[in-house]
């Protein structure tokens, strides 16, 4: 009778050894499941902090300037004419929907036929937050640009602004049929006016804009220097002064 | 003593007969489900607007990026012929049911298991080409259906888990659920980062 009370006594020690080993086991992995997902975020968060500094260190939010440009004119910069010796040039910071850079548009017009070869006209995108479709019509254009028709689809723009312009809806099919009646490869324009590549390259123009002060549009940079045009006479007697110095 | 039964049979044991998860599977399938139903409701909402008036800009559309009307209009919108939240809007009314279920007490045969887990099966693999087609065909994310692709991973990663709770896989799942299911969701964070990062980039 004893030694049989005493055997079950043993054994129910050993379930409760077991049962407590097995617990601790379970806490053991519960603990290392918890360590290894957490480490798993931590080392996603820091390859992407990495990414993200070393990404501004050689573009601190696209303002490094690589060999042969500056901050008014990239090397991807849009240019209407070029200047040979490319000793002037005029920069226009523009918005496809602003009013006052429509009754720029025909000056800008005049100007680079005028100085054809002797200065280069610079365009870049600067869609101010405030037109509801400036940002498309900068991705229409950047798209058209992919297909050499940056200089058609730009006048297009402003030619037709009435038509599409000051509207609170989305004029990509507006756009569309730009694209349509220059000819373009559809199919091509459509994949880069959705692209975000697109929109990253508007933001870039942007982005220079900000950092060199611009807060309207158009804003002109002549060789640099903040231009305030009054008349096409101003303009002109700017241009001619860069031109002789 | 007192406690012993409690020691010998823990809740949630996978050594023993019982399920993994046995508080949680539940719960997650019927929130799961709500919130995959609520993801595929409006996401039929919104595609009927977009009928109506095809110059309709979906609630989500905020960005390139982040565009449901651009995913919307896509023939991977439409699969099988209608519209991919219908079956969203059926399968996660049912998948929320069987949680409800089992948080009422309900016991299901193996065949019903079985079912179940054919339909998470579908529905991941569906969520997986529906991913890859979003980021290298399409070009964009449209939130709605982010929602509905980061339900679906883990309704299919538990089921599973519990279905397999016999075999060594099944229980190495068990055990490691947080890091299976942590490696998952970053594989697919990972690709979106890099596949948009120049857009990422911009926005700093």
């Amino acid at each position: 009778m004893a030694s049989k009370s005493s055997k079950a006594r043993v054994n129910n020690a050993r379930t409760k050894l077991d049962a407590a080993r097995a617990r601790d086991r379970r806490q053991a992995v519960r603990k290392r499941n918890v360590t290894i997902a957490v480490s798993l975020v931590g080392v996603f968060a820091i390859v992407i902090g990495v990414f993200l500094m070393v990404g501004r260190g050689s573009e601190p939010d696209g303002t490094a300037v690589a060999a042969g440009e500056s901050q008014y004119v990239r090397a991807d910069s849009h240019q209407l004419t070029t200047a040979a010796d490319g000793k002037v040039s005029l920069v226009e910071f523009l918005d496809f929907e602003c009013e006052a850079c429509k009754a720029a548009f025909p000056l800008v017009e005049k100007l680079r036929t005028e100085y054809e070869g002797r200065v280069s006209f610079v365009v870049r995108y600067f869609p101010l937050p405030g037109h509801f479709n400036a940002e498309r019509a900068a991705r229409a254009v950047e798209a058209a640009a992919q297909q050499d028709k940056f200089e058609e689809m730009y006048q297009q723009m402003y030619r037709t602004q009435t038509q599409w312009g000051e509207q609170r809806t989305p004029a990509d099919d507006y756009f569309r049929g730009l694209a349509q009646g220059l000819g373009l490869d559809m199919a091509a324009w459509e994949k880069a006016y959705d692209d975000p590549a697109t929109l990253a390259r508007v933001n870039k123009d942007v982005a220079d804009g900000k950092a060199l002060g611009v807060s309207g549009t158009p804003s002109f940079f002549l060789n640099g220097q903040a231009l305030q045009i009054e008349s096409e006479e101003q303009m002109k007697a700017a241009i001619d002064a860069a031109l002789n110095s | 003593m007192r406690h012993s039964t409690a020691e010998l049979s823990p809740a949630g044991d996978e050594e023993t007969d019982g399920r993994p998860f046995p508080g949680a599977l539940p719960w997650l399938l019927l929130v799961g489900g709500l919130v995959g139903f609520a993801a595929a409701f409006t996401l039929t909402v919104e595609k009927i607007a977009l009928l109506k008036n095809p110059d309709y800009v979906p609630s989500c559309s905020i960005n390139p990026v982040l565009s449901c009307g651009s995913v919307m209009k896509t023939p991977q919108a439409e699969v099988f012929g209608f519209p991919n939240p219908l079956i969203g809007m059926a399968a996660f009314a049912v998948v929320a049911a069987i949680g409800a279920a089992m948080l009422a007490g309900a016991e299901f045969r193996p065949w019903f298991w079985a079912g179940l887990q054919a339909g998470v099966t579908f529905g991941v693999l569906f969520v997986h080409w529906l991913v890859w087609q979003s980021l290298y065909a399409i070009g964009a994310l449209c939130p709605y259906c982010m929602v509905v692709w980061a339900v679906t991973i883990p309704l299919f990663a538990y089921v599973t888990t519990v279905n397999l709770r016999r075999t060594r896989a099944g229980r190495l799942l068990a055990d490691y659920h947080a890091v299976a299911l942590t490696a998952w969701f970053l594989l697919i964070v990972t690709l979106i980062t890099i596949r948009f990062w120049d857009y990422w980039s911009s926005l700093l």
